[in-house]
């Protein structure tokens, strides 16, 4: 820890700071032409979020695939980047949990070096400088990031807000829901059916309601997606469902993820 | 002037003098250690004084505010820089004084031609038990004292940080009687502020120089509580979350000390 006489008085950010104590590395910046080759396989997983009525439900499944291989069935891709923040990932693993642990660091940073809270459209755009900033490894076909970032605005009008990206760190807010990952189609579907017809909209359902349709997505585009892991019963793998809501972040305890499945899914 | 030897101790002499001139109205900052976590308490709102340096650790400050400035935010970056690299457990407070700041505030401070940095901090580290909770405070000129077996080789569960050497030994002496470790976060407000009492109270150089006794400590505390704020902040010992830096405000500790 030797101390850097050039410190920066808090006028960079974090990445900045990074790359400046060459801890993190600069995508190439010269794009090639041809389109990169594995692109279809890297986006291989599925992740959704809605609102509901108390705030923002985001769920993930836990498969992490390479080409038809599983290689692992634990996979949490839906990461708490604060108290208020949750970021979900689909992409190529290596990149999206770096880009989120250097998402974390960065609020944390501009919070102790500014003495206040990002705001939540700074923490936005901070998602989305990343992923630009990515783009070199996105276009060599490496590094491919496609994340949902749902958080609650603590600030004047209070509400959760739900955004989601693509891979060059364009930003788009969703009004009531999002998925992304190569399940998504069908979950775009059964979110779209159950917010328009099911007699109940989806800003309307209260948690319990909320996490049986986040199951009943998952195992819908388990279904025809090979790359999404639906629930493993015998091992007991469910899928990770968060809440933000005004309070924060809740995870859901397994036992009432299962439990819900059991009554509402299976 | 500084080829000859004695001519550099007289400058570096001089410069000290200087600095603890500049240094002499600063309120003091109290902190000791409860159940709940470590408590950072002064009085006075006209700037900020106590700052979140990392997930466990935190800094009271007085000096000038642009020195505090560059020495918070180097602590802060280096401390970010190594829990980003390897891990929030590596970030530890007797590394970032002994092995980054200390050297550089010693070189500042010797290199008589430049400017020292006219800061004084205490750093403190929440551990898992008050026993356990590491207090440091280092000097302008990269002196670092601890709470490590300073009496009869107990561990001290408090600190203070005061503008005189004085009124700083008169503080420890007094949280030394009247603090425990085991008390409520309630009582550990109410003692350190009474500590910071005695940091102000002792001060003045024509002060008194015993300990004032209970009643004028009270009376001393109501005296100033009537007038200025208080900042107050605590690391939580068991939060819950990595980030144990919490800042209280004025309405929840007056609660307390006002009753």
């Amino acid at each position: 820890m030797a101390l850097d006489q050039a410190f920066s008085s808090g006028s960079e950010d974090f990445p900045g700071l990074l790359r400046r104590k060459g801890l993190l590395n600069s995508a190439p910046s010269t794009v090639t032409s041809h389109a990169p080759a594995a692109l279809h396989q890297t986006e291989s997983t599925t992740i959704l979020a809605f609102k509901f009525k108390d705030g923002v439900l985001v769920a993930g499944d836990r498969r992490a695939t390479s080409g038809n291989t599983v290689v692992y069935d634990r996979a949490d891709k839906v990461l708490e980047i604060d108290r208020h923040s949750i970021m979900a990932i689909a992409g190529v693993p290596a990149t999206a949990w770096e880009m989120a642990r250097v998402l974390e660091h960065s609020f944390q940073y501009f919070r102790r070096t500014q003495l206040q809270e990002m705001s939540v459209d700074g923490k936005v755009r901070a998602l989305s400088k990343l992923l630009r900033d990515n783009l070199g490894f996105v276009m060599q076909g490496v590094g491919v990031v496609v994340p949902i970032f749902a958080t609650y605005d603590n600030g004047v009008n209070p509400s959760a807000r739900l955004y989601f990206y693509d891979a060059m760190g364009a930003q788009f807010e969703a009004a009531d829901y999002c998925a992304t990952g190569s399940g998504s189609p069908a979950v775009r579907g059964i979110l779209y059916y159950n917010d328009r017809w099911s007699g109940k909209a989806l800003r309307d359902l209260d948690e319990r309601e909320a996490v049986a349709v986040a199951l009943r997505a998952l195992d819908t585009a388990a279904e025809t997606d090979t790359a999404t892991g639906g629930v493993d019963r015998k091992a007991r793998i469910f899928p990770v469902i968060k809440t933000v809501s005004r309070e924060g972040i809740r995870t859901l305890p397994e036992e009432s993820i299962a439990e819900i499945f059991h009554k509402s899914v299976a | 002037m500084i080829e000859e030897p004695y001519r550099w101790v007289e400058a570096v002499a001089n410069r000290r003098e200087y600095i603890e001139a500049q240094l002499a109205s600063g309120s003091p900052i109290a902190a000791v250690s409860c159940g709940d976590g470590i408590l950072f308490v002064t009085l006075g709102r006209a700037r900020q004084k106590v700052f979140e340096i990392y997930d466990r650790i935190a800094m009271g400050a007085i000096g000038h505010p642009g020195d505090i400035e560059r020495l918070r935010m180097a602590a802060i970056e280096l401390a970010s820089t190594e829990g980003f690299a390897r891990s929030a457990a590596d970030v530890s407070l007797r590394r970032l004084a002994h092995y980054s700041l200390s050297p550089v505030m010693k070189a500042a401070f010797e290199q008589v031609y430049g400017p020292p940095y006219l800061a004084r901090l205490l750093f403190a580290e929440v551990g898992a038990t008050p026993e356990t909770d590491f207090y440091l405070r280092l000097e302008y000129d990269g002196a670092i004292s601890t709470n490590g077996s300073n009496r009869g080789g107990t561990i001290e569960t408090f600190a203070a940080l005061c503008a005189t050497a004085h009124s700083t030994k008169m503080m420890e002496t007094f949280l030394c009687e009247a603090h425990r470790p085991e008390a409520s976060l309630e009582e550990a407000i109410s003692v350190a502020v009474d500590a910071w009492s005695v940091g102000h109270m002792t001060l003045k150089e024509d002060s008194n120089r015993e300990m004032p006794d209970a009643g004028a400590i009270a009376k001393y505390r109501q005296d100033q509580l009537a007038t200025v704020g208080i900042e107050a902040a605590i690391l939580e010992r068991n939060s819950g979350v990595p980030m144990r830096y919490r800042s209280l405000s004025d309405d929840e500790v007056r609660a307390v000390v006002q009753v």
